[in-house]
């Protein structure tokens, strides 16, 4: 599974689609997934706050097809900060139709009295949970984790979502968090902290 | 693909991002429902004419107003250059250095805390009228405020910051209010004649004057929250700017003009006397003299939403910024977390709450005065201690840009800011010189040096705080001042406009 694609069952209810994270911060997280799949293929890299795209041939996957087309598209902008911002505002809906494309969750649709909110529902429980019980056990295990995954914990993290993932882990497993985050490739890296940065500027910004 | 050289090609990036975006209407909406005019027209306008005895009032917002707008010149522009502009730390750490920054931080958690607090001395006053009409019953000011106070914690705690469209409506609508009572004291004047004596300059070369200035300082209070809006406005060099000029000079206007009617009404002989009877009373009852009942009980439950609105602006701005300085790790880091479900920085918010409790209880225990010891003491003391940061921030503007290439003409960079810095320096050395006045207490009273002097204690430690920081934690150090940004300072290192490093000054 895509760094998106699990960053968004992360961040919601697993039973019920409700989102345990705060619109903004869903935005900015997922974003930032899409940015760092893209790393992680090996067709965009980020230094010096930038984005650039070093690898143009389309990737497999028809999500990161479009993002790395838009990225190409628009090259008059590279800032990381403005393609995170930009990306946040559709990630949410983007990742939620790829996972119901790839049958992990339900669309539906509810209306209450003057507007239509969607939800994705998962339709396998235990799968809509994997991710957060898989990232618990990778931080307590001594054995170093795939980039994806440590790049997932630095997203998680990122976003305030820490808790709910090392919800009864000790003061260890914050730890080996924050060095996890640490010895992360460059990239990756600064992709995470320009998203804890994201995050936090959208907290002071104070208006929803 | 080599950067596209055509500007006219449409962006679907720079269209997305510039929906929603704000205009200059929007950014004074913002601004002036945090300045609460009625609460301060009502409330600090009404008590200062009680307490100082002195009427030039209507003229120390004219000042004011004045010199705030030529600080705004220079400080617009640093702002476009500072990360988390909303705080005046950000531009002292800088401007005049990282261990400057920390001090200014402190003084400034104290001043904005102490203005949201004092404010639960208000509700109670502002409250009474309203349900005693609706219900008959006139609670203990404590009731009221531990009600108010449960209302703010509750809603900074889901990060609700009042719907922009309520605070909208009741803004144009407390403005609205404001000048028909005006306006009604205008046409009413006491002993048949307007006068213009409030106006004369003599009244502000009195001594005690300095108290006036923080008053009038106080009521301004909200008007540099418009630079957070750098980015998410229309055109940053334009809009924010503009939005900051217009906002001081409508509240300058505005509170001059209630202030200086207040005194053709009662008479300017009678106006100290008058406001020491009847408090916040005073405008709606002058409402219910010239106007009828109806518009004194819409000015009363406005009044009373006016204070509710400021309580949760203040306790949201008090929240930011130890939530930036948590970011930042100057704080403990859990002030720098936040609800995941809200997004509401948590802790910060709670801290600030527990302050309020405290000091509801403690006033209620000791039976205490909520409208002139709570409300006033800690406004005016708040507003003295931003009228500190505004100063020092003046100075790191000049500093900052006389450190750095910069497009600015000598106007925003330095003329400007040297002339507010000037007058703040002033304004600062004769409130000083008239606090006992400003308190309404004897000059030998010990509170008269305890309240202003909070703040060099509290900007010393800080000081010293930020050097141990220095010596002991530079990851810590470089962070100062950034708020949410620090987060990539482990990145750049020191930040990229930083022109001299810090250390080699001192």
């Amino acid at each position: 599974m895509l760094v998106a694609d699990e960053f968004f069952l992360i961040a919601h209810n697993d039973s019920r689609g409700k989102a345990k994270l705060h619109p903004s911060a869903t935005g900015l997280g997922l974003a930032a997934g899409l940015l760092a799949e893209l790393i992680l293929f090996g067709q965009i890299t980020v230094s010096g706050g930038l984005v650039t795209v070093i690898d143009r041939r389309p990737p497999a996957d028809a999500l990161a097809h479009t993002v790395l087309d838009q990225l190409i598209g628009e090259s008059q902008h590279q800032a990381v900060r403005t393609w995170l911002a930009f990306l946040a505002q559709s990630s949410t809906t983007s990742v939620g139709e790829r996972l119901a494309r790839a049958g992990v969750l339900r669309r539906q649709e509810n209306r209450r009295l003057l507007r239509t909110t969607v939800s994705y529902l998962p339709i396998d429980l235990n799968a809509a949970a994997w991710p957060a019980t898989r990232l618990r056990a990778l931080v307590e295990r001594p054995e170093q984790p795939l980039v994806s995954d440590t790049t997932l914990l630095g997203l998680v993290a990122a976003a305030g979502l820490t808790r709910e993932v090392l919800w009864s882990a000790g003061p260890r497993a914050h730890h080996r968090l924050s060095t996890l985050v640490g010895s992360l490739p460059a990239p990756l890296k600064e992709l995470v902290v320009h998203t804890e940065a994201a995050v936090g500027a959208a907290v002071l910004r104070g208006i929803p | 693909m080599p950067p596209n050289p055509t500007v006219d090609r449409p962006s679907n990036v720079s269209d997305a991002l510039a929906r929603g975006r704000l205009g200059v209407p929007s950014v004074i909406f913002f601004v002036l429902s945090a300045a609460a005019p009625l609460t301060v027209v009502a409330g600090v306008v009404t008590t200062g004419y009680a307490v100082t005895g002195i009427t030039g009032m209507p003229l120390a917002f004219l000042a004011v107003g004045a010199v705030l707008a030529l600080f705004s010149v220079g400080y617009v522009a640093m702002a476009r250059r500072v990360e988390n502009a909303g705080a005046f730390y950000a531009y002292v750490s800088r401007g005049i250095g990282r261990p400057a920054g920390v001090g200014a931080a402190w003084v400034a958690l104290i001043a904005y805390n102490a203005l949201q607090v004092g404010l639960y001395g208000a509700i109670g006053a502002a409250a009474a009228p309203v349900l005693g009409t609706l219900f008959g019953v006139e609670p203990h000011w404590s009731v009221v405020a531990l009600v108010a106070w449960a209302l703010v914690a509750f809603l900074g705690l889901l990060r609700v910051d009042v719907n922009g469209l309520v605070l909208a409506v009741l803004l144009i609508a407390e403005i609205v209010v404001i000048v028909v009572f005006d306006l009604g004291q205008l046409s009413h004047p006491a002993g048949g004649s307007t006068s213009f004596a409030a106006l004369a300059p003599a009244n502000l070369l009195v001594p005690g004057a300095g108290a006036l200035l923080v008053l009038a300082m106080t009521g301004f209070v909200g008007f540099e929250s418009s630079v957070v809006f750098s980015e998410e406005s229309k055109d940053p060099r334009r809009t924010v700017p503009l939005a900051t000029y217009l906002s001081v000079a409508i509240i300058a206007g505005l509170y001059a003009l209630s202030s200086w009617s207040m005194t053709v009404a009662v008479g300017p002989e009678n106006i100290s006397a008058a406001a020491g009877e009847q408090s916040i009373e005073l405008i709606f009852n002058l409402a219910a003299a010239h106007l009828g009942d109806t518009a004194v009980t819409i000015g009363q439950a406005l009044f009373m939403t006016s204070v509710l609105a400021a309580m949760i602006s203040f306790h949201n701005t008090t929240a930011r910024y130890a939530f930036a300085l948590g970011r930042e790790r100057v704080l403990p880091a859990a002030f720098g977390q936040t609800s995941p479900r809200t997004g509401a920085p948590r802790m910060a918010s709670l801290a600030q709450s527990l302050l309020g409790l405290l000091v509801i209880v403690l006033y209620a225990v000791n039976g205490w005065d909520p409208v002139v010891q709570l409300f006033y003491y800690a406004g005016t003391g708040g507003g003295f201690g931003v009228l500190l940061l505004i100063a020092t921030t003046s100075v790191a503007v000049i500093v900052y840009f006389a450190r750095s290439d910069t497009s600015e003409s000598l106007w925003k960079r330095a003329i400007a800011p040297a002339l507010a810095t000037v007058a703040l320096a002033a304004v600062v050395a004769v409130a000083v010189a008239n606090f006992a006045t400003l308190l309404g207490v004897a000059p030998d009273s010990p509170l008269r040096w305890i309240i202003p002097g909070v703040y060099p204690v509290a900007a010393l430690i800080g000081l010293l705080w930020g050097l141990v920081l220095r010596a002991n934690r530079p990851d810590v150090y470089a962070r100062i001042g950034r708020g949410a940004e620090s987060a990539a300072t482990s990145l750049f290192g020191p930040p990229v406009e930083q022109p001299v490093p810090v250390e080699s000054r001192r």
